[in-house]
């Protein structure tokens, strides 16, 4: 069973239609590159997924769990890192961590445990102490990206996690990704650095005016053909793939 | 209740936590508004005294404790507004809506370190008036009904401004012309009967006006009036906070209120 099924989402700001019947799925383990031009719609099938958003129309279960009906039962299954870095300035990284993980129900010696083993596999245990107003670019990213891994979560939805990261920083994060994905989480992996992907070995979702307009390996649409489909301007009709729908669908047109 | 339920405790527990942390690290707002009141109430005393000196030995130093009382209180009200604020613009809100946490769990937990504070400025401005200037508490129990009242209903106003305004710069100037409208319409500076027609034909819609109302009843032992305008002092805690309530499980990253 897929873990997450989101079907025909529409989501509009205003006139301008950021979701327009939007199909996805991801199945457990698998690593879904979600990609495509900046306002093709992945930040907000983001948000809809996490629950901080309304779509007006679609659905989204997260292991079958309805998450517009019941959002806390499937935030309880989904870990978030969103796009823009959010930590407070005053809170030291291990803060954000105890915080983030009792948030996702750890406790005790679990939650002890969980914020060791993830600031060290972020290479953050040497500024655990260090308040987040402190810390470099690189640091912040991997502490954003620790609270959102730090509680083993089926689903994950990581929002260009690697933007502005330094190459050591990018490593570690795609390091731990493909280590949950091997756990069987599933992961949606916003990006514009489609060589991540072909590292994290992803399938890709090409994103285009708020639908999927693509969809498959690296090795069945190539590097360049995902380049040509996100720099074509408004590709959503032109290149729309019936096979698609079911959120699996079979590549490009 | 939602915060009831049995699962909410640690995460509240967690938050409160947080919080708490957070509002002890940048400790000037809450410094300055433990401080300031005390200096005022000490040199203003002798002018309230001798101003209301026909209306009873305590008058002065009641109308002095509870108006600087209320005043500051309001103007406390930036640090719980601020730090509502502070989540929005640092975008950690939106990161706490993506927990299992309600939204009544985050806005309770974001309260309570401010209701702790409000509650010591009450509880220190009172103390010091029943030391320094021998202000007589009839009924304690009273009084601390009526403290506890102000200090929701301020809590309600305070969370219900961070979560509606767009900006910490709106937010400063409502706190600094609100707090001292309210507090002015309320009697704290001027007491209710001095006030101009106009103004004591408004004061009521000033939640400072209920609020000095129940500290000066509560100070006297007078009981109903003291109940009759802490329960006033309730609702407009309730109406406040279901609307900050509503507002916060609304806020979206892509709303662009900032």
């Amino acid at each position: 069973m897929d873990v997450l099924e989101a079907c025909g989402l529409v989501k509009t700001y205003g006139r301008q239609r950021a979701l327009d019947g939007l199909t996805l799925s991801v199945a457990a383990g698998e690593i879904v590159g979600l990609v495509g031009r900046n306002g093709a719609g992945k930040t907000t099938f983001v948000e809809v997924v996490a629950g901080l958003t309304r779509p007006e129309a679609g659905r989204v279960l997260v292991r079958g769990v309805d998450a517009l009906a019941r959002p806390r039962a499937a935030r309880a299954l989904t870990g978030i890192a969103p796009q823009e870095t959010a930590l407070y300035p005053a809170a030291t990284v291990a803060e954000h961590l105890r915080l983030f993980g009792a948030l996702a129900g750890l406790r005790g010696t679990a939650l002890r445990r969980a914020v060791d083993d993830i600031a060290e596999r972020m290479d953050l245990a040497g500024s655990a102490g260090k308040p987040a107003g402190l810390l470099s670019g690189g640091q912040r990213k991997r502490t954003q990206a620790a609270t959102a891994l730090i509680a083993e979560r089926p689903l994950l939805l990581l929002d260009e996690p690697t933007v502005g990261a330094d190459p050591a920083t990018r490593a570690r994060l795609l390091a731990v990704v493909a280590d949950r994905a091997a756990a069987g989480a599933a992961i949606v992996y916003t990006t514009h650095y489609l060589p991540e992907l072909a590292e994290l070995g992803a399938t890709v979702a090409v994103a285009s005016a708020g639908r999927i307009i693509a969809r498959g390996t690296l090795g069945d649409l190539s590097l360049d053909k995902v380049n040509a489909l996100i720099a074509a301007p408004c590709s959503g009709q032109a290149l729309q793939d019936p096979g698609a729908e079911d959120g699996h669908g079979a590549h490009a047109a | 209740m939602a915060l009831m339920l049995p699962d909410a405790g640690p995460r509240v527990t967690a938050l409160v936590r947080h919080n708490t942390t957070l509002m002890l690290r940048e400790p000037g707002p809450v410094i300055s508004r433990l401080i300031q009141p005390l200096v005022l109430i000490t040199l203003m005393h002798p002018l309230y005294a001798a101003a209301l000196a026909g209306q009873g030995a305590q008058a002065g130093t009641i109308q002095v404790v509870t108006g600087m009382l209320v005043m500051f209180s309001l103007l406390a009200l930036s640090v719980v507004g601020g730090g509502i604020m502070s989540e929005r613009s640092w975008r950690t809100w939106d990161r706490l809506r993506a927990t299992q946490a309600r939204a009544a769990e985050l806005l309770a937990a974001k309260a309570a370190p401010a209701l702790g504070l409000l509650i010591a400025l009450q509880a220190e401005l009172i103390a010091f008036g029943v030391v320094a200037f021998g202000l007589r508490v009839s009924d304690p129990a009273l009084l601390a009904a009526a403290m506890a009242s102000w200090a929701i209903a301020l809590l309600g106003l305070g969370t219900m401004l961070g979560a509606m305004l767009r900006s910490q710069s709106e937010l400063n100037v409502s706190y600094d012309i609100g707090g001292l409208l309210f507090s002015a319409l309320g009697g704290a500076l001027i007491p209710p009967g001095e006030l101009p027609g106009w103004a004591r034909a408004i004061a009521p819609a000033s939640p400072g006006y209920w609020a000095m109302g129940a500290l000066r009843s509560a100070l006297r032992g007078q009981a109903t009036a003291t109940l009759r305008d802490a329960a006033v002092l309730t609702a407009v805690a309730v109406v406040a906070c279901a609307l900050a309530a509503w507002r916060m499980s609304r806020t979206s990253p892509r709303s662009r209120l900032l």
